[in-house]
């Protein structure tokens, strides 16, 4: 099942760099699975909607999808990460927020994705649950209940502070007041258990499928890996526990696979064998449709091993404890969620240089989207920290369009060439 | 052991050739519109000069924005790898270096010849050749001019512009308002210098700095840098061939 990777994406890049990178690398059935599952959603969806479901869209992860499917309606996540719909957003919005909230909202006053495929989801949506995060996207959602009735959760942004997890506990009260006066549904402490339980499990498998990455030859590439966190809050909780599970089982046999091989041609496999350097990305979420920087970092020769990021480890690295009472224990996790949106932000410095060490991280790619404050401002923070841990940072700022790919490229190139 | 090394770079490309370790010859020439054509001219005449026949090359190594459309090099390798071991071949005990030239502006430390840290400026013209080359447009000089006319001033012109194109019109609203043309000069050289020295510090460079690139020909731009920096700075006699030069050498130490 061995083919060629890095093939797909070699027209955006020059030739040199595939005549440098070639690889063989494992294709993975459940990968194909995962990203062709979007139609099939989409049926899901509307048929749901058909039967009387009510679908809640979000923007954050600090919206607990427990409480949202203990009310009995489905959710699926409206970030933007298509550059196609700015243009559309930028005629109520100023040009200089970030490309994540401008992409979101010209999909939603649009009610689709003006014409791009795989952007129906949006016009299925019964309610935005929104939340009080960083100035762009509070804001924004002033101007979104014209298009769609938007409920925004406030936040408390002090997380360390005593008041906080009890003033979020009551803001999650009246969450759970709002998704049953959606659903019709009464939202009950035992119907919160079972949710609680099953959305651990998905943390859980997304443990099990990051610790493979440990590996000294990952057996996913990074590329890939985040194609699948892209759909963690598109797919239905179950289906995407079911793609999780058949991704890790081949990715094991995989690894087994490997390891006999090379034990049979021990001296063949050490001649041949050139490490790649580890990266991390560290900082803003990538949404479907943005994987600019991780294609850059792998066609050049990197190889992420970690994200950390929305749409990386700060979507399952805390679990929710079970043994608590579920409101209040739903409160404890999610308010530790480490958001540059927050202050003081510590925890996730501690978090990236744990992260570092435990995924053997050779170097850094601090990723930042052009004009969100928060991260541009925390990426000095960053920087010392790893600086003085001795690993090596490259900042990148970008957006959604094409034109600076070139430039991140020589970065890159210098970065790996620094590393390796 | 016989090693080409070329920089196809926005503005100029270079070619610089190198016998066993040691510089023969090299060359510069504008980019123009064909970064392969260029390259191409640069290294036959490359051979020539030294005398080389083309079978009896080793290796050939591209550097410079255009390094991946010279399909005839063996490999490309980035330009701050490549400054950073072109300097450290000239000067061993360099541990920073600013480099200058057509459309960017990179801050790079560097240990023994081998990079730590590097800064670029982000995609804008802004404390590069092209700023330089528009402003002193503006003012009506010949960029060659532009530093020596800026050492004559007593007292630059303030430039608080970052954009290329508002300082051009900010030149021209000080014309207007009758400030010399040294002191306004010098006001642009400044600003450059300024904006340089805020890399320069993120990155944490303090001695032993070099200056390459092609902006580092402009005299009066070392002069204003040195004074912003504090920091007396190691300019190679041909400071616009270090990318070149590093490229050959790289393709050496990989064989």
């Amino acid at each position: 099942m061995e083919r060629k990777r890095f093939n797909r994406d070699r027209k955006r890049f020059n030739i040199f760099i595939t005549k440098h990178f070639v690889e063989k690398m494992t294709h993975f059935e459940t990968l194909d699975y995962i990203k062709n599952s979007y139609n099939a959603r989409i049926r899901q969806l509307t048929e749901e909607k058909k039967a009387g479901k009510k679908i809640v869209g979000t923007l954050c992860l600090f919206v607990p999808d427990e409480i949202i499917f203990a009310a009995g309606a489905d959710r699926v996540i409206l970030c933007g990460g298509k550059n196609d719909t700015i243009s559309i957003a930028e005629q109520y919005l100023p040009r200089n927020i970030c490309p994540l909230v401008k992409s979101s909202f010209g999909s939603i006053v649009n009610n689709g994705c003006s014409g791009v495929k795989s952007c129906s989801h949006f016009s299925l949506i019964d309610m935005i649950v929104a939340e009080n995060t960083c100035d762009s996207k509070k804001k924004t959602y002033e101007l979104l209940g014209a298009y769609v009735p938007t409920y925004v959760l406030d936040l408390p942004q002090r997380p360390d502070s005593s008041a906080a997890v009890q003033y979020f506990l009551e803001e999650l009260n009246k969450f759970k007041g709002v998704m049953e006066e959606l659903t019709g549904n009464k939202v009950t402490p035992e119907k919160l258990k079972k949710e609680i339980i099953s959305s651990n499990e998905t943390r859980k498998l997304l443990h099990g499928l990051y610790n493979l990455r440990k590996s000294d030859s990952p057996p996913i590439s990074g590329l890939d890996l985040i194609k699948v966190m892209q759909k963690q809050y598109v797919l239905s909780a179950e289906d995407f526990k079911k793609a999780l599970r058949a991704l890790i089982d081949e990715a094991e046999q995989v690894m087994a696979g490997e390891v006999d091989s090379k034990a049979d041609s021990k001296a063949d496999s050490k001649a041949n064998f050139t490490r790649k350097p580890r990266i991390m990305i560290s900082g803003c979420p990538m949404p479907g449709g943005n994987t600019k920087v991780p294609e850059i970092i792998e066609n050049r020769g990197g190889v992420i091993v970690v994200e950390e990021s929305c749409t990386g480890t700060r979507s399952f690295w805390d679990l929710v404890d079970e043994s608590k009472d579920p409101m209040l224990a739903l409160a404890e996790r999610y308010i530790k969620i480490p958001c540059s949106c927050m202050t003081p932000n510590d925890r996730r410095i501690d978090n990236i240089l744990e992260l570092a060490r435990e995924f053997k991280v050779d170097g850094v790619v601090n990723y930042t989207l052009q004009f969100c404050h928060g991260y541009n401002i925390e990426r000095y923070k960053v920087q010392q920290a790893l600086k003085n841990a001795g690993i090596p940072v490259l900042s990148i700022e970008t957006d959604y369009g094409d034109s600076d790919i070139e430039q991140i490229g020589l970065r890159v190139d210098a970065f790996m060439e620094m590393l390796s | 052991m016989i090693s080409v090394g070329i920089d196809s770079g926005s503005a100029t490309t270079k070619a610089v050739l190198v016998i066993d370790g040691r510089m023969v010859t090299h060359n510069i020439r504008p980019t123009g519109f064909d970064f392969l054509s260029a390259a191409k001219t640069g290294y036959e005449e490359a051979l020539t000069d030294a005398e080389v026949n083309k079978k009896d090359v080793n290796g050939i190594y591209a550097t410079g924005y255009g390094r991946n459309s010279i399909k005839f090099a063996d490999r490309a390798v980035s330009e701050i790898t490549a400054h950073t071991m072109g300097v450290h071949h000239l000067y061993p005990a360099v541990n920073g270096i600013i480099d200058i030239g057509g459309q960017d502006c990179k801050v790079i430390s560097a240990v023994d010849g081998r990079v730590t840290d590097f800064l670029m400026n982000d995609k804008c013209a802004a404390g590069t050749g092209k700023f330089l080359e528009y402003t002193a447009k503006a003012l009506e000089v010949p960029i060659e001019e532009l530093g020596r006319l800026a050492l004559a001033s007593k007292e630059p012109a303030s430039i608080t512009s970052m954009c290329t194109v508002f300082a051009e019109s900010e030149v021209i609203s000080l014309r207007a308002r009758g400030f010399k043309k040294e002191d306004i000069a010098a006001g642009l050289i400044e600003s450059i210098a300024r904006r340089v020295a805020v890399m320069v510090r993120q990155v944490g460079l303090k001695q032993n700095v070099a200056f390459v690139g092609g902006v580092a020909k402009n005299a009066g731009i070392k002069v204003f840098l040195e004074k912003e920096l504090g920091v007396s700075l190691y300019v190679p006699p041909e400071p616009q061939i270090t990318g070149a030069l590093g490229a050959a050498l790289y393709g050496i130490s990989k064989r």
